[in-house]
């Protein structure tokens, strides 16, 4: 097997297998699972409280009551007794009991408290209703009588097209879009450049490179990364998925995507396609410039210090990005959109606002992957150098001596 | 056949290494000693190109590239290895590396491992070994894929002499394979022991280079071991004799100003009698190794 994709895999593997890894990976779900099951317990338990009980001796009008108004209604209660007890015992808001006889209908609400004004429009409603009908059978009226009483008032309304929704997404997705990229670039920045620097000057490197050259093991290590990385947002997806399916079988939070249907499907769309590339393109590059930081620190006690230039990187784009978030088309919000490190902001923030075209975005694309090669061939180059060197001078003669070391 | 010719290597205005030539034949040990600071690290950077140097360093006549480093073993003057891997998954790792497949390596660690009286289980993780046996997993990491060229930077360092007689025996079975190997040494009893060849640098140059026989032969029969019932100052008494020294009980080292003059002092010494031990020969690679380092004898 290829040197380089050996080193991948036990980088990977070392990391996948790693608990701090695992945490990571299973914290969301486990916080997720958490809430979830805290809004799943409290919404059952209260949903109950909410509703009422039917009781009548005619069943055809229970029936009637209970299909116009199944979520309010506790159908498994049926006589006075049981619905009286669940009262007191503050499982149910109440009871209605409904009676009939030929010329009215009489519905009775037994309750501790008064009855929400949702349920009193609901029983008017059904009592009115149902009045309506017996008047018409009581009236003895002719086809043509009946067909007149039944004519509906109209009532229209026309809404004018409005794009809250549509800005609404947009600085949803922003917000989600830059928020992953830091947050996926902090950890990994951090992981890439502690691994990278617990290596160095550190006599297994020097076995390694009688084995391998440096530019093969530097590329090999900066794969495995990807690799964990990838293997993240995959259980991301995954995980967020089921989780999602889970979730369509809660009422509330199913009503809740239902409603705003037309706000999700745009953040996913916003969230996939081009912008996932360039916030994975935009970890990969902080990654590798993350593992240069890792090999340009003195000893391998420094390794905690390592992650901090490319933290610093990734916060100064970060808050850049803040205030043309609202003005994606300003010139310098177009510029920083071709400049690697920043466009992984900047790109996917004028794609969500619509102002960047194909070709800009395929640019700032070919910039960016172009960036990557130069960067993991340079930084291969000079790897060796890095790596071995020992001693404790100051970073900028580390970095100088460094980036003059060619072979 | 390892050759190095004319290596030079400056680090700003210092000279690590200047005109240095050597060959470490095939099915040879070839020893390089020298005090710290001497070069010896900077020579086997150089070999394994860790470094840019002047000079030209062949293998087989050939520079070194990538497809060699599956036929190098090398050991390196610190102990390193990556703490969190198991002692299987380090030896299968770095095996790997030697484009040694897994499934080849994994049935002989057991046999290594026992080989070199590692105390612990192959499971075992190389944080929870003790640093004897740390040094011994870092030494079948450079013998396991049967190197061609082998490059041991102070193997001895730390061993117990049991541990040492150990590494004697692999080092030896190695060469007895075929390989050749360098070692870098403090101990010349370590080197005397099991080298074939020596070459001594001295602030980056060449002061010693042949076979042990050649090398000792260069400084002439100066010493003579005798014992006797003289007295130190009798001895002191003979002549061409420069310094006695009392080695135990009645054996002396007698050193003499002129090593054609062992037969006189013979005469002088026996008189036509029996003597127990009457032994001339050339200085010990210790008493080299002092004298071409500049450092006085005691």
């Amino acid at each position: 097997m290829n040197k380089t994709f050996i080193v991948a895999i036990e980088t990977y593997l070392r990391q996948v297998k790693s608990w701090s890894f695992i945490m990571l990976v299973i914290s969301p779900f486990i916080l997720l699972a958490i809430s979830l099951g805290i809004g799943y317990t409290s919404a059952t338990s209260s949903s109950d409280q909410q509703r009422i009980a039917v009781i009548s001796e005619t069943p055809a009008l229970r029936k009637q009551f209970i299909k116009a108004n199944q979520d309010d209604v506790k159908a498994s209660v049926t006589t006075t007794a049981a619905a009286k007890k669940s009262v007191n015992n503050n499982k149910l808001a109440g009871y209605l009991v409904l009676s009939a006889d030929k010329a009215k209908v009489t519905g009775v609400y037994h309750s501790t408290d008064s009855i929400t004004n949702g349920m009193r429009t609901k029983v008017n409603v059904f009592l009115a209703q149902t009045q309506h009908q017996l008047n018409l059978a009581n009236a003895n009226l002719s086809s043509k009588q009946m067909k007149s009483l039944a004519v509906q008032p109209a009532f229209k309304q026309t809404i004018k097209a409005s794009h809250g929704g549509a800005n609404f997404a947009k600085i949803a997705s922003f917000w989600i879009l830059v928020f992953m990229i830091y947050m996926i670039m902090i950890t990994y920045s951090s992981v890439t450049a502690q691994e990278i620097a617990s290596e160095k000057g550190t006599k297994v490197m020097e076995i390694i490179f009688s084995s391998t050259k440096a530019s093969k093991y530097f590329v090999g290590k900066i794969l495995g990364v990807f690799g964990v990385i990838l293997t993240q947002i995959v259980v991301y997806i995954v995980g967020g998925y089921g989780f999602f399916q889970i979730a369509m079988h809660l009422d509330n939070i199913k009503q809740l995507i239902t409603d705003n249907r037309s706000l999700v499907n745009a953040i996913i769309k916003n969230m996939l396609g081009v912008n996932l590339v360039f916030v994975f393109l935009g970890v990969i590059i902080y990654t590798i410039i993350s593992a240069f930081s890792g090999a340009l620190v003195a000893k391998a006690e420094d390794a905690p210090k390592a992650a901090q230039p490319a933290i610093y990187l990734s916060m100064i784009a970060f808050f850049l990005t803040m205030p043309f978030q609202s003005n994606s088309d300003a010139l310098i919000s177009k510029i920083l959109s071709y400049v690697p490190f920043f466009s992984s902001y900047f790109m996917p923030m004028r794609i969500i606002n619509d102002n960047a075209s194909g070709m800009e975005i395929g640019l700032s694309l070919g910039i960016l992957i172009a960036s990557i090669l130069l960067l993991t061939w340079y930084i291969g180059q000079i790897y060796e150098g890095l790596i071995l060197q020992t001693d404790d001078t100051s970073f900028w003669k580390r970095l100088r001596r460094g980036l003059a070391y060619q072979k | 056949m390892l050759t190095i010719n004319h290596l030079h290597k400056q680090f700003g205005s210092v000279t690590a290494l200047d005109d240095v030539s050597f060959d470490v034949p095939d099915k040879q040990i070839t020893g390089l000693i020298g005090q710290n600071g001497s070069g010896k690290s900077t020579t086997f950077h150089s070999i394994l190109n860790f470094l840019k140097y002047d000079g030209e360093i062949r293998w087989n006549g050939q520079p070194i590239k990538e497809a060699d480093f599956d036929s190098i073993g090398y050991l390196p003057e610190e102990r390193s290895l990556m703490h969190k891997l198991t002692i299987e998954q380090q030896i299968v790792y770095l095996a790997r590396l030697k484009s040694k497949p897994a499934k080849e390596i994994r049935p002989q660690i057991d046999g290594w491992l026992k080989k070199f009286a590692v105390k612990g289980k192959k499971t075992d993780k190389i944080k929870d070994l003790s640093k004897g046996n740390q040094q011994k997993v870092q030494l079948i990491v450079t013998l396991i894929h049967h190197p061609k060229l082998i490059i041991l930077d102070e193997p001895f360092s730390g061993l117990d002499p049991v541990n040492a007689d150990l590494l004697k025996n692999a080092i030896l079975e190695a060469r007895d394979q075929g390989a050749a190997i360098i070692f870098s040494s403090h101990d010349m009893a370590n080197v005397e022991a099991v080298c074939n060849r020596l070459v001594m640098l001295r602030t980056g140059e060449v002061v010693l280079n042949g076979t042990i026989k050649e090398v000792r032969d260069q400084f002439g029969k100066s010493e003579i071991y005798v014992t006797t019932d003289w007295t130190e100052d009798q001895l002191k008494q003979l002549p061409h004799v420069v310094k006695v020294q009392n080695i135990r009980g009645n054996r002396f080292l007698l050193r003499l100003d002129d090593p054609e003059k062992g037969p006189e002092v013979f005469e002088k010494l026996t008189n036509g009698q029996y003597i127990e031990e009457f032994s001339q020969q050339p200085p010990t690679l210790d008493e080299i190794f002092r004298m071409k380092a500049g450092i006085k004898h005691e």
